[in-house]
């Protein structure tokens, strides 16, 4: 048992170091200039993260995501609550959705450049949309999918239907709202670094495309792999408070007997 | 119909002393039609009128989808009739209250909470404090045998054990009328007949109205003052049998009642004429 708990652990780690082999591997079969091997690359990230203005500017990466994400959070998942439930605002909002769903958001970042300038307003409203869609989608699969004789309960024992919206539909939700959190959590990732990479000012997206314009492609890698790790962070960090969040909805995992 | 004893033939000193009762609920020429998927009109319920003295013990006994639980549903001011009115204490019901608490035949349980926290959740909705909601709450759950598995989320609980969580939520919150959709369908006989026992002492103790769903002949006639027999779907009223049964009633005591087994063998008998003379659609 305690060598499968070990082995548990150790696979991510172990997934990662395969990848960096390969990786490491391929660059010396290719020998090309501009990829550097996975050696190179890692030594380069200590300057990085060493460098105050480097930091700075993957610090304002995180706060316009944070910043970006939290307000899509906070608007799509009463929105897609509401359309789950009423038929009326789902009609409404589902074509208005499925017009921006297909359009990639990064996509939209020359025409709010040119309302809303370089800074971080235009960056955040696209982190804001990237993030939205999947939101408001989970959000509404999951009211919508709430058993009817829960609620008809709640509203036996008097609730009303707005206290039924935040204390029935809302956490009967919660796992499917959480899942679409997540998601989102990877695209504000995603449309951070492409927002950078068009509008470029500041953040980590800066760094990486201006150490490309300068052909410093130990840098480049040095920055995929600290956005990678972020991205793993983050999403790992994410699902510790989802696990816990939902922990009565999760089907246990027990590992059958019959395999150990 | 004449094979059934009328309240006439009862010896009246068996009957509970009771004041002139007050209706508690009225349906009158209720029916309901569905839209089904295929865009046809189905009707589940026609023409239903039914009155429920306050205190009274009424059981709907009918065969699966004769509109049993569409009728409760009515009541409960979950569903609106599409013909007829339905009424709680002379006010025509036009949406669910706390008056009127439903046990559903699909146990609809908060999967988020415990089973301590189902079982508050109606008297802290209605301002009961928590410390008081959480000791009533633990004494019903002991009264349906799950002492020890207060802290239990309903995904860790069995069927049985889950219709036993729904039945405590809903006396939690002490409505006037309890409307039960089949509560004991899913328990062991054991169970069941425990269960039964409980709900008739807590149904002596503070004469609740009680509607009650169920396919069991036996449980209906064991439970009630009055068995509402449906016909098959649309359910239409077939018969309604006053059970003049003493109480408080004992199981054994019934079992070697003649009066008891009459009852049974004439609503079994009722029903499989029904089944001989049943037109083929
Ligand atoms: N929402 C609905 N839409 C369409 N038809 C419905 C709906 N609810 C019930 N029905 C139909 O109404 C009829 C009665 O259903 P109901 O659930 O009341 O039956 P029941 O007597 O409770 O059956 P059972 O004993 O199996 O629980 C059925 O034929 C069913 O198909
Ligand atoms: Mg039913």
């Amino acid at each position: 048992m305690m060598t499968r708990a070990l082995l548990a652990r150790a696979t991510p780690v172990l997934a990662c170091l395969g990848l960096l082999a390969v990786w490491q591997a391929a660059s010396l079969v290719l020998n090309n200039d501009s990829f550097p091997t996975a050696i190179e690359a890692i030594r380069a990230i200590p300057s990085i993260l060493g460098d105050k203005e480097a930091l700075i500017n993957i610090l304002a990466s995180l706060r316009r995501m944070a910043i970006g994400f939290g307000v899509a959070v906070a608007m799509s998942i009463p929105l897609g609550l509401m359309m789950g439930r009423s038929r009326t605002v789902a009609s409404f909002f589902n074509p208005l959705l499925m017009v921006i769903y297909p359009v990639p958001k990064a996509a939209l970042m020359p025409i709010i450049m040119l309302w809303l300038g370089v800074g971080d307003i235009a960056k955040m409203l696209v982190i804001f949309l990237g993030v939205s869609l999947p939101v408001i989608y989970h959000s509404f699969a999951g009211a919508k999918a709430v058993e009817e004789k829960m609620l008809w309960s709640g509203a036996a024992m008097g609730l009303s239907s707005a206290q039924r919206m935040t204390r029935i539909v809302l956490p009967a939700a919660l796992p499917e709202i959480l899942t679409g959190c997540r998601t989102g959590l990877v695209l504000a990732l995603i449309t951070m670094i492409t927002s950078e990479m068009i509008a470029r000012q500041s953040g980590a997206g800066n760094i990486l495309f201006n150490a490309l314009d300068m052909g410093q492609y130990d840098t480049v890698f040095a920055m995929i792999i600290i956005v990678g790790a972020m991205g793993i962070g983050l999403d790992a960090l994410f699902e510790r408070m989802r696990a816990r969040l939902v922990k009565w909805s999760e089907p246990q995992f027990d590992i059958p007997v019959s395999f150990s | 119909m004449t094979a059934l004893p009328s309240r006439s033939n009862i010896q009246t000193e068996l009957k509970p002393a009771r004041k002139p009762a007050a209706a508690m609920i009225e349906i009158d020429h209720v029916s309901q039609t569905f839209k089904t998927s295929g865009r046809q009109n189905h009707l589940a319920l026609s023409d239903i009128s039914l009155t429920i003295e306050d205190g009274a013990f009424v059981s709907i006994l009918g065969p699966s989808g004769c509109g049993k639980s569409t009728l409760l549903y009515i009541v409960g001011g979950f569903v609106n009739p599409t013909q007829g009115l339905a009424k709680v204490r002379g006010k025509a019901i036009t949406g669910p209250g706390p008056d009127r608490g439903p046990v559903f035949q699909e146990f609809a349980l908060f999967p988020w909470k415990s089973v301590l926290g189902n079982v508050m959740y109606g008297p802290r909705q209605q301002g009961v404090r928590p410390a008081e909601a959480e000791a009533q709450s633990r004494a019903l759950i002991e009264m349906v045998g799950l002492k020890g598995f207060e802290d239990f989320y309903p995904k860790e609980l069995s069927g049985g054990m889950k219709q036993r969580v729904a039945l405590a939520r809903t006396l939690a919150y002490h409505p006037a009328v309890l409307l039960m959709d089949e509560p004991f369908g899913a328990l062991d006989a054991h169970t069941r007949t425990r269960l039964q026992n409980d709900l008739l002492n807590i149904w002596e103790r503070d004469r609740k109205t009680v509607l009650f769903v169920t396919h069991s002949v036996e449980e209906a006639v064991f439970l009630s003052d009055k068995v509402v027999m449906l016909t098959r779907s649309p359910g239409r009223i077939r018969q309604i049998v006053d059970i003049d049964l003493p109480r408080p009633r004992r199981r054994t005591e019934l079992l070697l009642d003649p009066r008891y087994q009459k009852y049974l063998v004439d609503i079994e008998r009722m029903f499989d004429d029904a089944d001989e003379n049943e037109l083929r659609p």
